[in-house]
């Protein structure tokens, strides 16, 4: 027989369960957050982790894999020299396409950013030209003018200016073009926001106290920007070291990166556990190249933010 | 140091004329503010001394030496701005390099320039700070700091105290007014508070509309202004329009006007009949009984209407016999209620004839 105590001391513990049924004002957000986290829970993290799991199967010749695990994908991938380089141009070319892309677009964000003209509005669709049309037409219309007998080569042979063609496509050239174009918006658009983030009136101080044009661009404005950069090149490289569709059209296979590679491996070889090791070891890569540049543009940036 | 010339310097934006044919000389080692409301051309003139504007006409001299086609950063100024525009991402002690490093100074020299303005300025010690890491006063001492390093031929400063609370304000005017004097630098200072002016200047230039309306020592602006607008921008006044009726000595005249005839002292020569504004400060009027005996003295009779209390004094407002409001500030202790019938009684040498 229950000790009367014990059952008062249970009934209060029955009613606090009962009232966590009405939902508290907290729990609203997470009700609106959760159709979010569970669209990424099962078209992200449930593929990587299936990815993941994949690259650790044994190969088979019949199968998708053989049972059993192994870090065999892995050991393969990084020992063999053929590998490392297509990992190490691939890296180079996200590095270079970056360097391009902050080249080119400091100067059109620093106007964008300082400027009050009405042709503005205009700018900025110029700027979001490329995104606005399909990548595919975007390609046909590269090969159009970067062909062997394109726009360009026609046009500078008929002016007598070459007399064979010049080598405009099917090379890093002609791909790093294609990239430089799309990615160039997602290189500005944070460039402008951390340039108009800076008090113009830091550029007219600079400038009392005897700084010319170049000097205040180097030693106010670049510095002060650098969040933008970082936001800026981040996007731009991982968007290059995982582009896949312009390396193919414009590159035609002939250029090795690593995303061509990958469903190379993936679709024609079927060999889907190594070639899931090898989109990790890309991912690893794109992931430790951004981490040492958070780190060393982090030291520049000491004060910044 | 340097005397600064401005030669009919006009600026126009858009059909907005900012600033109109302003002449100006700044003496060497002399403070001068430019006063007025938002929009006179203050700031304008200042960004044209600094090279930040490019006028339409005229021309900036230093030592006589035309410098208006110079680039800013070659002209050798100091300005500080009204939100200090430090730079952020430097401490203090970079912050004050800056300057010096543009003007290649040695390192040992910039070491030792840059510990003795620090100590001018008080802020030794926080060499290793960021601006950020700084209150609002020493963020301002810092930015004076910065251009006094690099020894500037003209120091700019353009309303320099506005983002100061107000005790602060006015330990600044003093702090900054004593800086000036000790280093001798000619400055020119932008502002649109009147007493900050008064405090701080050799010499007020007070501007309307892009023109200088007065230009002179602040006694002579709150005293004697010239004009409605110069006497209303400077403290409460009183304005009683009449007409002179007799000139009555030198620089001496009497005014018929509606609360009767009030003898007062003009700069102007002026005739019989000439229609005149009297300006009389009200601290400069003495409630009395009874009117006062001096027949150089003016008493007018009214009727108190209102009476307030501000701690340091007392102010009254009189209704005349013809409704006229005259604005009086006495003494707090001063005994006068509402309702009493009392006298204005205030010197001819106090009533000021302005332009009309």
């Amino acid at each position: 027989m229950d000790h009367p105590s014990l059952t008062s001391e249970k009934r209060p513990h029955w009613l606090a369960f009962g009232r966590e049924l009405v939902w508290p004002r907290a729990n609203l957000t997470l009700l609106l957050v959760l159709p979010t986290l569970l669209f990424l829970a099962c078209f992200l993290v449930a593929p990587y982790v299936n990815m993941l799991v994949m690259s650790f199967r044994n190969p088979s010749t019949s199968n998708v894999f053989a049972p059993g695990y192994t870090v065999g994908n892995y050991t393969k991938a990084l020992t063999d020299p053929y590998y490392l380089t297509v990992l190490g141009q691939t890296m180079l070319f996200g590095i270079v396409t970056t360097i391009v892309c902050l080249v080119l677009g400091y100067p059109v964000a620093y106007h964008l950013a300082r400027t009050s003209s009405r042709w503005k509005g205009f700018l900025y669709v110029g700027i979001l030209s490329p995104l606005l049309v399909g990548v595919v037409v975007r390609c046909y219309g590269w090969i159009i003018l970067l062909a062997n007998n394109g726009l360009i080569n026609d046009a500078l042979k008929k002016l007598g200016l070459i007399a064979g063609g010049l080598k405009l496509m099917y090379n890093p050239f002609g791909v790093g073009v294609g990239l430089v174009h799309v990615f160039l918006p997602f290189m500005i658009l944070p460039l402008v926001s951390a340039i108009q983030s800076i008090d113009p009136t830091l550029e007219e101080a600079a400038q009392s106290l005897g700084a010319t044009r170049t000097r205040i661009m180097r030693r106010i404005v670049i510095p002060l920007s650098l969040p933008g950069v970082q936001a800026g090149s981040i996007l731009v490289f991982v968007l290059t070291i995982s582009a896949y569709v312009i390396p193919i059209l414009l590159g035609a296979f002939k250029i090795k990166i690593m995303p061509t590679l990958v469903i190379q491996l993936l679709i024609d070889a079927f060999l889907w556990p190594f070639g899931a090791a090898l989109a990790f070891i890309l991912a690893a890569s794109g992931a430790a190249v951004v981490f040492l540049f958070l780190r060393l543009t982090g030291r520049l940036m000491k004060g910044v933010v | 140091m340097t005397r600064l010339t401005i030669s009919g310097l006009t600026k126009n934006f858009g059909d907005v004329a900012a600033v109109d044919n302003l002449n100006l000389e700044i003496a060497d080692g002399e403070l001068i503010s430019l006063l007025g409301p938002s929009g006179c051309g203050k700031t304008t003139t200042l960004r044209s001394i600094a090279g930040f504007v490019e006028p339409d006409a005229g021309r900036i001299l230093f030592d006589g030496v035309d410098i208006t086609g110079l680039a800013p950063e070659r002209r050798n100024i100091g300005m500080v701005f009204q939100n200090y525009a430090l730079f952020p991402h430097m401490t203090v002690d970079q912050n004050l390099r800056f300057g010096l490093e543009m003007r290649r100074v040695r390192e040992r020299e910039m070491a030792s320039r840059i510990a003795e303005v620090l100590e001018i300025v008080q802020l030794t010690g926080l060499e290793g700070r960021y601006p950020r890491q700084l209150s609002g006063g020493q963020q301002q001492r810092v930015a004076l700091a910065r251009c006094l390093v690099t020894e500037p031929r003209v120091l700019l400063l353009d309303e320099p105290l506005t983002n100061l609370d107000a005790k602060l304000r006015e330990e600044m005017r003093f702090f900054i007014r004593s800086l000036q004097k000790r280093i001798g630098i000619t400055t020119v200072y932008v502002t649109h508070d009147q007493a900050e002016a008064m405090v701080i200047s050799d010499r007020i230039v007070v501007m309307f509309k892009g023109r200088i309306s007065q230009a002179g020592d602040p006694t002579e602006i709150y005293a004697h202004p010239v004009s409605r607008e110069v006497a209303d921008f400077i403290g409460l006044c009183n304005f009683i329009d009449g007409r002179v009726g007799a000139v009555t000595g030198d620089e001496r005249y009497t005014v018929q006007t509606p609360i009767g005839d009030v003898s007062c002292r003009s700069g102007i020569p002026l005739a019989a009949g000439d229609e005149a504004t009297i300006v009389v400060r009200p601290e400069s009027i003495r409630l009395g009984r009874r009117p006062s005996a001096d027949p150089g003295v003016n008493s007018v009779p009214g009727k108190v209407r209102a009476r307030f209390y501000l701690g340091n004094f007392c102010g009254y407002r009189v209704a005349c016999a013809d409704g006229t409001i005259i604005q009086v500030q006495e003494e707090p202790w001063h005994g006068g209620g509402v309702d009493d019938d009392v006298w204005c009684i205030f010197a001819s040498d106090l009533a000021w004839i302005i332009h009309h």
